[in-house]
């Protein structure tokens, strides 16, 4: 088979392109942990309160170890549920230290809803009848906003809470 | 005489790709820095 000069570069240039790309890509799915945010675990849509993460009290902002904590949000329409404080208000600010490491879990109550912390990694789908979960570091403070991505109803532009990420 | 007039005809028989190189090079390069680009936002995220 005879090949053009020009074609051998451009396959071999392209072959090339594909190795390292999948390379890149293998490297970070089977030694970084990167992976789709629902991993299949499941919970009743009906009663997610069943699961231990989405008890009411145990919602929002808990601390695990020094610099480590999970957060638990109860998604529903047009709501995301972060638990109360002391008071007993609801929490529509959390704060959590520079350089943390965040366990995100989400499950939703009725229809799809979207969960992305705008202006990080932290972006998942939060399905019917699953657990979304992700966990990143959260290395740049500042203030970020919750916003839900996937369109759910009438009130969707409302569905919003906020995270600082403090030095 | 002969083998030369031979030579040239097949030199001519080639395809000029040389346009055609360029523009896979570029289209190549395009999508190489684009996609560093995205990753490189994943990454510092």
């Amino acid at each position: 088979m005879h090949l053009h000069k020009y074609e051998k570069i451009w396959l071999l240039f392209g072959i090339g392109s594909l190795v390292v790309f999948l390379f890149v890509v293998g490297y970070g799915a089977f030694w970084q942990g990167t992976h789709p945010q629902s991993h299949g675990v499941t919970i009743d849509p009906n009663n997610i309160e069943s699961n231990e993460a989405f008890k009411p009290e145990n919602l929002g902002l808990t601390k695990v170890d020094e610099d480590e904590y999970i957060i638990n949000i109860a998604a529903s329409a047009f709501y995301y549920d972060l638990g109360k404080d002391e008071e007993g208000n609801s929490v529509r600010t959390i704060r959590i230290p520079k350089g943390s490491k965040v366990l995100w879990q989400a499950a939703t109550k009725d229809v799809i809803h979207g969960f992305h912390v705008a202006g990080t990694n932290v972006n998942m789908m939060v399905e019917p009848g699953y657990v979304s979960s992700l966990e990143t570091i959260m290395d740049n403070p500042g203030t970020y906003t919750i916003v839900c991505n996937e369109y759910c109803g009438i009130g969707h532009h409302m569905m919003y809470a906020t995270v600082e990420v403090y030095e | 005489m002969r083998r030369q007039e031979d030579k040239k005809a097949s030199e001519k028989d080639k395809p000029d790709l040389k346009g055609t190189f360029v523009s896979v090079m570029l289209l190549g390069i395009f999508i190489i820095i684009t996609w560093v680009g995205a990753f490189a936002l994943f990454v510092s995220r």
